[in-house]
């Protein structure tokens, strides 16, 4: 092969010379994991939300949380993205477009990847929910409202805490897809990790050290992700069940 | 004084009936055990006592109350009415103590020194005093059972509703759940009972009612029940039942 | 408010339609290499080939962590290598597709094996002894008993995933390959009319999607034991 290795390039100062190669990967990572985590939040509590509003005796609630899913779930996440970032400031009124249009470019990038990705991923947190809620023993619900609780009570002491538990692995996967899913914020210029994989590229044609380096950087989060769940699984066994003190 | 009253109700699942004009009541102190064949009805009557089931024509009124009256808070209605279910139903994910107390603290209000207080009461009243940090999992069923009846009994409820409570456990643990059942019903409780318990019933009923296909067949007093049935139906039942 | 004209949709269907087609192309390569594929690695994971398992959770592994993203732009830099340097040929001109179409069937290859590994665990451990019983070696085993029960099972969701692909091809976007959506953006952004081609396109999409996820859930009626 044609190509000459060069590892030390990561060390070399970049073109605007405030920063090395390895600068703009961290940089890089930073965004990701700001994105990332950010979109889990919007995700987590707006799909847990819509997977309550899946189960409740309101036919027009379900209907309503059925309908987001569907529409979040047949669209491709490339699409999505190009709505957020450019569709919808010219459909707001006027003066909220202008102003959006105005703020600087990362910022516009930021907002539309971590709304896209965080109304993307609830639709998915939605559906573990519900599934999580449905396979509750039917009795937990009844036995809440017989003590007198509310309907938001029984779900917010018995029915969500037992269904969180029980879709743990699940969520971790989507938790996981979440920082997958961030690499297509690059399309529209977001600096996140692959943006700056293929910058890399572009500036020092050391291809493959750039992409070595960015894939190890993606398999790492992967292991810290799944370590932190085992962790969290261990935290919140329920005593008697398998696995439990 | 009735505490339960349920007048010509009726309920259906699309178009099926389940319940076909019943009519029944529970005076203050009674105890009034309900039976018959699998599908008659019975516990679905029972749910809809304090409203966990709707039902479309008739009324039911506990305790001066009529469930259907739009002014009623249906929460607090059922936080004066304990219930008790054929699975238990504790929380999993609670301890003992968190089970006893979380209606207390936030139905009733309590603190949580008081619900502490008055939980362990009750703990101690069904014989379990020593499993209050444990958790549901690590408890027998008849555990388990008893613990339900303590939770509701920490509601200080003004009657009892059990829903075929001993039918899911293993037969040397349903004594331990009567003896707590017969010892509410001799201190005064007033309790509506589904049960095929005949010796439970025979001990401490005042009333048995006999239910089929959604009706109630036989209403009557536990002597008049037990000697001399009026209908073929529960000449029926109470044969195949009795021979164990 | 926004003015909205979708007139330059008209014209263009060519250009999308050619689009629509590198889609499918890349959709049904992706899902016949992603089963044939993945069913050997489903199958290699779960030999007693301590080695060859190994090697096989290490690829779906490392498949299943990575974006999508990278692994295209990963291809797209190694084909044309790999078809010059090792192989002698020639990059033709159609070095995008090609390494887009390796891309995406590696890539499902992972997605789909652990899809099958789940459904060949689901089938009675009983099935198999039965067969071995019979005298049925391995392959005939696999062949005639496991993995048909085993995709009877799985067929909703080997199907779903097919969904998701059929999504995921619009991330060939990245390295300029011109697929429905590809072909949507570059009318829209030559016309100036990005907003309308690109809400006409997430109009397809959900159509094409939606009514794919109906027709699985009425086939998951059907099989429903």
């Amino acid at each position: 092969m044609s190509y000459s290795w060069n590892w030390a390039v990561f060390l070399s100062p970049t073109p605007s010379g405030d920063a090395t190669y390895l600068g703009w990967l961290l940089q890089g990572l930073q965004w990701t994991l700001l994105l990332s985590l950010g979109a889990w939040v919007i995700a987590f509590f707006l799909g847990t939300l819509l997977g309550v509003l899946r189960t409740v005796p309101n036919r027009w609630l379900s209907r309503l949380a059925a309908a987001y899913v569907e529409a979040f779930r047949n669209v491709p996440l490339l699409v999505q993205l190009f709505t957020w970032y450019f569709v919808i400031p010219e459909l707001l009124p006027r003066p909220w477009g202008d102003a959006i249009k105005q703020t600087d470019p990362l910022t516009q990038q930021f907002l539309a990847a971590l709304l896209c990705l965080g109304c993307f991923t609830a639709a998915r947190v939605c559906e573990q929910v519900r599934a999580g809620l449905g396979s509750l023993p039917r009795g937990q619900r009844a036995a809440g409202l017989a003590l007198g609780l509310t309907l938001p009570q029984t779900y917010r002491y018995v029915l969500l805490p037992g269904a969180l538990r029980l879709i743990l692995p699940p969520l971790t996967s989507e938790f996981l897809n979440i920082f997958k899913n961030s690499a297509v914020a690059s399309t529209i210029g977001l600096i996140e990790l692959s943006r700056q994989s293929q910058q890399l590229v572009d500036y020092t044609a050391q291809a493959y050290e750039a992409f070595i380096a960015v894939t190890l950087m993606y398999v790492l989060i992967n292991v810290a992700v799944m370590l932190g769940m085992r962790w969290l699984e261990h935290r919140t066994r329920i005593p008697g069940t398998i696995g439990g003190k | 004084m009735s505490m339960i009253k349920i007048e010509q109700v009726s309920k259906w699942y699309g178009a099926f009936q389940v319940l076909a004009d019943c009519t029944t009541h529970v005076n203050k102190g009674e105890v009034v055990v309900v039976c018959g064949p699998s599908g008659s009805g019975k516990s679905t009557l029972i749910r809809c006592v304090n409203g966990l089931e709707a039902i479309q024509q008739g009324n039911i009124i506990v305790n001066g109350i009529a469930l259907a009256d739009p002014k009623t808070n249906l929460s607090k209605l059922r936080s004066h009415v304990g219930m008790v279910f054929q699975n238990f139903e504790l929380f999993p994910h609670m301890s003992v103590t968190d089970n006893l107390t979380i209606g207390q603290i936030r139905v009733l209000g309590r603190s949580e020194e008081e619900a502490q207080a008055r939980g362990l009461k009750m703990l101690e009243r069904v014989g379990l005093k020593a499993q209050a940090a444990k958790y549901p999992g690590a408890l027998s069923g008849g555990q388990q059972q008893r613990v339900a009846i303590a939770r509701a009994l920490a509601m200080d409820p003004i009657c009892m509703l059990f829903d075929e409570p001993t039918s899911a456990l293993d037969p040397e643990m349903v004594n331990e759940v009567l003896d707590v059942m017969v010892e509410l019903a001799t201190e005064g409780m007033t309790m509506m009972c589904v049960t095929h318990e005949m010796g439970f019933a025979r001990k401490v009923a005042d009333r048995v009612i006999f239910m089929d296909h959604g009706r109630i067949v036989e209403d009557a007093a536990k002597s008049d029940f037990f000697g001399t049935p009026r209908s073929e139906r529960a000449q029926l039942f109470l044969s195949k039942i009795l021979q164990h | 408010m926004y003015e909205f004209d979708f007139s330059s949709i008209l014209g263009a269907l060519p250009i999308l339609g050619h689009g629509m087609l590198v889609t499918l192309e890349i959709t049904l390569t992706a899902i016949v290499v992603g089963i044939v594929w993945g069913t050997l690695l489903a199958l290699a994971r779960l030999s007693a080939i301590r080695p060859l398992a190994w090697l096989a959770a290490g690829y779906v592994n490392l498949f299943r962590a990575v974006p999508l993203v990278m692994v295209i732009l990963w291809f797209y830099l190694i084909v044309p290598a790999l078809l010059s340097d090792v192989l002698g040929v020639a990059a033709g001109s159609d070095i995008r597709m090609v390494s887009a179409l390796v891309a995406f069937a590696l890539f499902e290859s992972a997605y789909y094996a652990e899809i099958i590994r789940a459904g060949v665990q689901s089938v009675p451990k009983g099935q198999v002894n039965a067969a071995y019983a019979l005298g049925m070696p391995y392959s005939l085993t696999m062949r005639l008993v496991v993995l048909p029960q085993a995709f009877r099972n799985m067929l909703p969701l080997l199907l779903t995933q097919a969904i998701i692909l059929f999504q995921d091809t619009s991330l060939v976007y990245v390295i300029g390959l011109a697929d429905f959506f590809g072909a949507a953006y570059k009318v829209g952004d030559r016309d100036g009319r990005l907003v309308e081609l690109v809400l006409f396109a997430g109009a397809v999409y959900f159509v094409l999607c939606f009514g794919a996820s109906l027709l699985v859930r009425q086939l998951q009626k059907r099989f429903a034991t």
